[in-house]
C-alpha cells in the first residue's frame, strides 16, 4: 500500500501566508536584537543567586516553579498510562526478524555512551544546561536504540514500575519535608550556601529534585517507546 | 555574524517545512519533519536556550518521528 496524498492549492497558500508571518517576526527580532534580548534575565539572576545554583533555568524549573513541575510529570504519567492501556493489550510473541547488522553492532557501541551522557546531563543539571527532563529523554532514546536493534530485548516491567514509584514518592516526600521545615512546599531545607555555587554538591534540594524528575521521565518515556515498538511488531 | 546564522537557520527551517508540506509520500514527509526539528535546534541555541535545544534535539528529531512512523504503521495495518 502506498501513502500518497493530494496537496491542494489551499495548502500552498496557507504555507505562504504563515512563512510571511514568520519572516515578519524575524524582521522585528533582528531589528531589536542588541538591547532587548539580553536584558530579560537580570532580575531573575539576582534572585537565583540566593539559592546557590549556577544554572538559572534549573532553579526556576525545580525550585521557584517546582509545584508546576510536579504537575508536568503527572501529565507525562497520564500519557504513559493511556498509551499503555491502548497498546499493550493482546500481546503475542514478537517476530524473530533480525535487524540490520550495522545497526546491531553500532547500537552496542553507542548505547553506553548515550546512557553516560544522559546520566551526566541529569546529575549536572544545576551547573550546566540540561537537567532532569533532558537527561531522562536522552536515556529513553538510548533505550529506543536498543529496542529497535535487538528483537529479544525488553525492559522488565517490574524495574520500570519500581523506579517510577520511587521517583514519584520521593518528589512528594521532598516537597512535604520542605513544607514541615521551611513552611512551604519544596522549601530548600538542605544547606545551600552561596559560596559553594558551581560545586557538584550545592544548591540544597534542587539537584535531588532534578535527579528524581530525570528518573521518572526516563522510565516513563522508555515505557512509551517500548509499548509502541513491541505492539507494532505483534501484528 | 549572529544575524547571519539566525537568518540562514530561519530560511532553512522554512524551506524544509515547505518540503514537508508538499512531500507526497508520508514516510518521507516524516523524515523531513525531523529536519525542521534540527533547524530549530540551531535557532534555540543561538537564542541562548541550550536547555530547550537539547530537549528539541531528542524529542523533535528522535522520539516524535518514531511515534509518527509507528502510528503510520498501525494505520497501514488497520486499513
Amino acid at each position: 500500500m502506498n501513502f500518497k496524498r493530494d496537496v491542494s492549492i489551499r495548502t500552498y497558500s496557507g504555507f505562504a501566508l504563515s512563512s510571511l508571518l514568520v519572516l515578519t517576526i524575524l524582521n522585528i527580532i533582528l531589528q531589536n536584537i542588541p538591547d532587548k534580548v539580553e536584558r530579560a534575565g537580570e532580575q531573575l539572576l539576582e534572585l537565583n543567586a540566593q539559592e546557590g545554583v549556577a544554572n538559572a533555568v534549573t532553579s526556576v524549573v525545580a525550585y521557584f516553579r517546582g509545584f508546576d513541575t510536579l504537575g508536568e510529570i503527572a501529565v507525562l504519567f497520564v500519557a504513559a498510562l493511556g498509551i499503555g492501556m491502548m497498546l499493550s493489550s493482546n500481546c503475542k510473541a514478537p517476530h524473530k526478524e533480525e535487524s540490520n547488522f550495522i545497526l546491531q553492532k553500532a547500537s552496542k557501541l553507542l548505547f553506553p555512551v548515550i546512557m553516560l551522557f544522559g546520566v551526566y546531563v541529569m546529575i549536572y543539571g544545576h551547573l550546566s544546561p540540561g537537567g532532569g527532563f533532558q537527561g531522562g529523554v536522552i536515556i529513553a532514546s538510548g533505550m529506543l536504540l536498543l529496542l529497535i536493534s535487538d528483537q529479544n530485548f525488553e525492559i522488565p516491567h517490574s524495574v520500570i514500575s519500581a523506579l517510577e514509584t520511587f521517583a514519584g514518592i520521593s518528589y512528594v516526600l521532598i516537597g512535604l519535608i520542605g513544607l514541615l521545615v521551611m513552611d512551604r512546599f519544596l522549601g530548600n531545607f538542605l544547606p545551600h550556601d552561596i559560596s559553594e555555587m558551581g560545586m557538584l554538591l550545592s544548591g540544597g534540594i534542587i539537584p535531588l529534585v532534578y535527579i528524581v524528575v530525570g528518573i521518572k521521565v526516563g522510565s516513563e518515556m522508555s515505557l512509551i517507546v517500548q509499548n509502541l515498538i513491541k505492539r507494532s511488531e505483534d501484528d | 555574524m549572529t544575524g547571519l546564522i539566525i537568518l540562514s537557520a530561519f530560511i532553512a527551517v522554512i524551506v524544509v517545512a515547505f518540503a514537508t508540506v508538499i512531500q507526497k509520500r508520508l514516510p518521507d514527509a516524516i523524515i523531513l519533519f525531523m529536519g525542521v526539528g534540527l533547524g530549530s535546534v540551531v535557532l534555540f541555541f543561538v537564542f541562548q536556550a541550550p536547555d530547550v535545544a537539547m530537549t528539541e534535539a531528542v524529542i523533535g528529531a528522535g522520539i516524535s518521528a518514531l511515534i509518527f512512523l509507528m502510528a503510520l504503521k498501525h494505520f497501514k495495518e488497520a486499513r
